[in-house]
């Protein structure tokens, strides 16, 4: 008798790890299997009707995608401009966010939210005025033009990454090697930055992200010289050729991939999305 | 002296707070007070003033319509992605077999370029995708299932690409949370799902909600998978676009106006939605 | 009818190749309150949580009220517990916290609220009862603990470390308050704690562990005049340890040779002739006397050291026979130098054979 409900009790519990590892994967597969397809798509032919995979194989999408959709030059346009982006973006939160997280600032909450309004804002809002004084400055259609634009946006996630990486700072090795003799110099290189440097490396990878995946700020700035990877997959989803839309994702999706890399390894994600809870 | 020095604290601080400060002026602030004169001028125009913009949007019924639609999309994906965040969240907490897998997962719709990820979507439950030969092949259904370009469809695509932010900020609160609670709870007489239902869900509420409201925001602004996914359904970000990017000539006024409507819209629900936030626990 | 409340049976609980419950045997009586006792690590959360349900041991069975609950889960098994970090529900009041017992029991409302009301009452609290716990100190916030392990009377109260979290002052307070507590309630009770001084002062009885294993139970004058293990000896206050030889066993005495001198010693069960064994004797048990004294049982010649004062005490180092050092400490009345000759008596009947 109680063997039996032993069993009970134990195929129960194998139930509940059952459904659970379904749902697990179910989740897994609903993330990732449009990327599958899209993977299967760029290298297949003949793909139509009721069938799960391509019935033949081949690689000419992709130099397709390399002649005719120019990817070469739309990556490099991509890199360019998130690097950029990045540099400005950093160069402008390294002295805001000292000072917003080490310095007396008066009201701190309000500069704060501020300089974070323009993650609140639907970006289409203030690109619309971007777009008419880049016009006036003949910025539209330049690398630096949309790379600024790219900075309205990555700045404040900057200013945000950073001044929280100097506030947790801790005071007191700071003082311990000023005690202990080091110049400030030397303090500065050889114990502020290298605590620091997680942080602004985390800085750097979103920044990256948000710039690379930048959709809305670039469509209102850019130009034929200027035509990065949202927009050249935005065109080519219109333009309709899949298999080739398909290659082309895939060559433009293997930086993400990198990131994706690095801020699992290096970074707590948890960091890329907070910052938003004291708003 | 001391009047002195602090003085020249008070501006180092300033210089050091000024790239930001330049940067928020002249990227943000600059634009949107461009936007917002553009949006009361007459179309075409570059002097005089009008409410004529607003007007005209405020009493076009397809207006209030957009404006539904963009709440509509942007609540349904924050609930659903709050749903499915929080059993995701549980599950991850107790680090199930592959659970690093799985973290890395919730990244990939934030990490990976938006509309590479609406255009696999559209492959995958495409009449032909492999959403719908499961539909015909495996359950054997008669006919495919349309979900591209229908608001189901569009729901779908939105927590995909917007959940990352309610999932991450829900699990790095749960895992913040003392185990002790739960265990407290648990000799107190409590069932696991009592535990979930009185201790850990209002103890991770805080978390949850300041998740969606990234999640919100996300949703509320989307531009480009809607651009790309929406077919009829045109949300706010859309239409603005279309303003300028169908008509011509373009309809700056036009839009700007209806951006000024769409970032006050966003501002209101965001203090609203704030306010639940900072309420003290109840 | 079954005599212990709490019970368990060579329980093994191991995570990865950490043993951090080796074949544990502890029964608590019914109405008793037994310290577990022993150093961070040992194992003593472990057999808490098995008790409680939250653990399943490897191997062995619990028993609470005579009943085998092993497989019972932890809500049906009618126990309270207080925690080290107080695990009050942040998001509750005071009230709602000790109503949450009640409320999961679903106790009709009237009765509830005497029941909650009567549970503050007991630790002094009625007037906080709409206070959350954030605004209480870590005292105020232990007695509420206290009131939710109780409100529903429980068969069980278990506390693990519950005092560890509060300064040492209030540590001592808080103590005579949960013994005369849990003493009027007349409630079995398991005490999980890593301090000696708490667990002598508190208990009935005292299970002291080591490395997983339960070393040795009794009372606190057991376990404190007579411990059977030198971990235990040395656990539970300062102790001299001296090794030597059994040469003779006359009339339940141990003649123990060490070095050249000749101990005599209460033999220990199972003590015999030829082994080595530790004679153990707390510092202030051992007398110190002037060179001159007269002979008597167990008493040697030496040279005082080193002395430390320790107020109303001085700790001294005798040197006895080559290599043999003996700690002593006494009340400052009669005073010795360092390097001065000393007689220094250790009275049989605070020596103990420790076998290893
Ligand atoms: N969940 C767990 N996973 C792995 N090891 C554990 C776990 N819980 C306890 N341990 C290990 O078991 C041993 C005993 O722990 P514990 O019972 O908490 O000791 P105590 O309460 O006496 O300080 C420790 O070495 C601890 O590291
Ligand atoms: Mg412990």
């Amino acid at each position: 008798m109680t063997a039996l409900a032993k069993r009970y009790w134990h195929a129960l519990i194998n139930q509940k790890k059952l459904f659970i590892y379904t749902f697990l994967w179910s989740f897994f597969l609903w993330i990732t299997s449009p990327f599958l397809i899209i993977l299967l798509k760029s290298v297949g032919r003949n793909w139509f009707g009721k069938r799960w995979l391509p019935p033949e194989l081949t690689l000419d999408w992709y130099k397709w995608a390399l002649t005719i959709a120019n990817i070469p030059q739309v990556l490099s346009n991509t890199l360019i401009i998130a690097a950029i982006a990045v540099t400005i973006s950093t160069l402008l939160a390294l002295p805001t966010g000292w000072a917003l997280g080490r310095r007396k600032v008066p009201a701190k909450e309000v500069l704060t939210s501020i300089i974070l309004l323009p993650r609140m804002i639907p970006p289409i809002a203030y690109a619309l005025g971007i777009a008419q004084i880049f016009y006036r400055l003949h910025l539209v259609d330049t690398h630096l033009g949309v790379a600024l634009a790219h900075v309205a946006i990555c700045a404040p996630y900057a200013i945000l990454v950073l001044s929280s990486t100097f506030e947790g700072l801790d005071e007191r090795v700071l003082e311990a090697a000023a005690v202990c003799g080091a110049s400030q110099l030397r303090t500065f290189f050889h114990v502020t930055l290298p605590l620091v440097l997680p942080g602004i490396l985390s800085s750097i990878i979103f920044t990256f992200t948000t710039s690379y995946n930048e959709f809305t700020l670039t469509l209102m700035t850019y130009g034929p010289h200027t035509i990065t990877l949202p927009v050249r997959t935005y065109l080519a989803v219109g333009e309709g050729y899949w298999e080739v839309t398909s290659a082309l994702s895939i060559i433009l999706i293997i930086p993400s991939l990198f990131v994706l890399f690095m801020v699992q390894r290096q970074v707590q994600p948890e960091k890329l999305v907070g910052g938003f809870k004291g708003v | 002296m001391s009047h002195f020095t602090n003085k020249r604290q008070n501006l180092i601080t300033f210089l050091l707070l000024s790239p930001g400060l330049a940067g928020f002026f002249g990227l943000f602030f600059y634009p949107m007070l461009v936007t917002l004169f553009r949006s009361l001028r007459p179309e075409g125009q570059t002097s005089g003033w009008t409410l004529g913009n607003y007007a005209a949007f405020l009493s076009d019924p397809d207006f209030r319509g957009i404006i539904w639609l963009t709440f509509f999309l942007a609540i349904t994906s924050t609930f659903l992605s709050i749903l499915l965040s929080v059993p995701l969240a549980l599950l991850l907490r107790r680090k199930p077999v592959g659970h690093r897998l799985f973290r890395l997962t919730i990244l990939v719709p934030i990490t990976v370029p938006g509309l590479i990820g609406a255009l696999g979507l559209l492959l995958f439950w495409g009449s032909r995708g492999w959403f719908n030969l499961l539909l015909l092949q495996v359950f054997r259904l008669k006919a495919p299932l349309t979900i591209n370009y229908t608001l189901t469809g569009l729901v779908i695509f939105y927590v995909w690409h917007y959940f990352s932010y309610t999932a991450i900020t829900t699990l790095s609160t749960l895992e913040g949370l003392d185990p002790a609670f739960e265990e407290a709870a648990r000799v107190a007489g409590a069932t696991p799902w009592q535990v979930l239902r009185y201790i850990v869900i209002p103890l991770i509420m805080p978390g949850i909600l300041s998740g969606s409201v990234l999640t919100f925001m996300a949703a509320f602004g989307a531009f480009s998978i809607p651009l790309i996914t929406g077919g009829n359904y045109r949300p706010l970000s859309v239409a603005i676009y279309k303003q300028i990017g169908i008509f011509i000539p373009a309809r700056w006024s036009a839009a700007s106006a209806m951006a000024m409507i769409m970032a006050a819209l966003q501002v209101v629900f965001l203090i609203f939605y704030m306010r639940i936030l900072r309420r003290p626990m109840a | 009818m079954d005599d212990n409340m709490i019970e368990l049976r060579n329980v093994t609980k191991r995570y990865g190749p950490i043993v951090a419950n080796a074949n544990v045997n502890l029964s608590v009586r019914r109405g008793e309150l037994m310290t577990l006792l022993g150093p961070s690590g040992c194992g003593k959360t472990t057999a808490l949580r098995c008790i409680t349900g939250q653990v399943t041991p490897d191997e062995g069975r619990v028993f609470i009220d005579g009943v085998d609950v092993t497989d019972v889960p932890t809500h049906k098994r009618e126990l309270g517990m207080v925690f080290q970090n107080f695990a009050l529900f942040p998001h509750m009041t005071v009230y709602e916290n000790v109503e949450f017992p009640l409320m999961i029991r679903r106790v009709p409302q009237g009765q509830r609220r005497e029941m909650v009301m009567d549970a503050l009452r007991l630790i002094r609290m009625e007037s906080y009862a709409q206070h959350y716990p954030r605004q209480l100190s870590g005292g105020q916030q232990q007695r509420v603990g206290l009131a939710r392990a109780l409100v529903y009377h429980p068969k069980v109260l278990l506390l693990d470390e519950p005092l560890s979290n509060l300064d040492a002052k209030l540590r001592e307070e808080m103590r005579f308050e949960i013994r005369d507590l849990i003493s009027r309630l007349g409630i079995t009770a398991l005490y999980v704690t890593h301090d000696q001084a708490e667990a002598l002062a508190l208990s009935d009885r005292v299970a002291v562990m080591n490395a997983g294993r339960i070393e040795q139970v009794g009372t606190p004058d057991e376990i404190y005049e007579s411990p059977r293990s030198r971990f235990v000896a040395d656990f539970i206050g300062l102790s001299n340890f001296i090794r030597g030889k059994v040469l003779a066993i006359e009339r339940g005495m141990a003649i123990v040779a060490v070095n050249h001198i000749k101990l005599m010693v209460p033999a220990a069960e199972g003590t015999q002739v030829g082994q080595d064994i530790l004679v153990f004797i707390r510092p202030n048990d051992v007398r110190l006397f002037p060179v001159d004294f007269a002979k008597a049982e167990n008493t040697f010649e030496g040279v005082v050291h080193k002395l430390t004062y320790l107020g109303d005490t001085i700790d001294y180092r005798v040197i006895v026979a080559e290599g043999v050092q003996i700690r002593v400490q006494t009340d400052g009345k009669v005073r010795f130098n360092a390097g001065e000759a000393v007689k220094v008596c250790l009275p049989e009947a605070r020596c103990r054979v420790i076998l290893e």
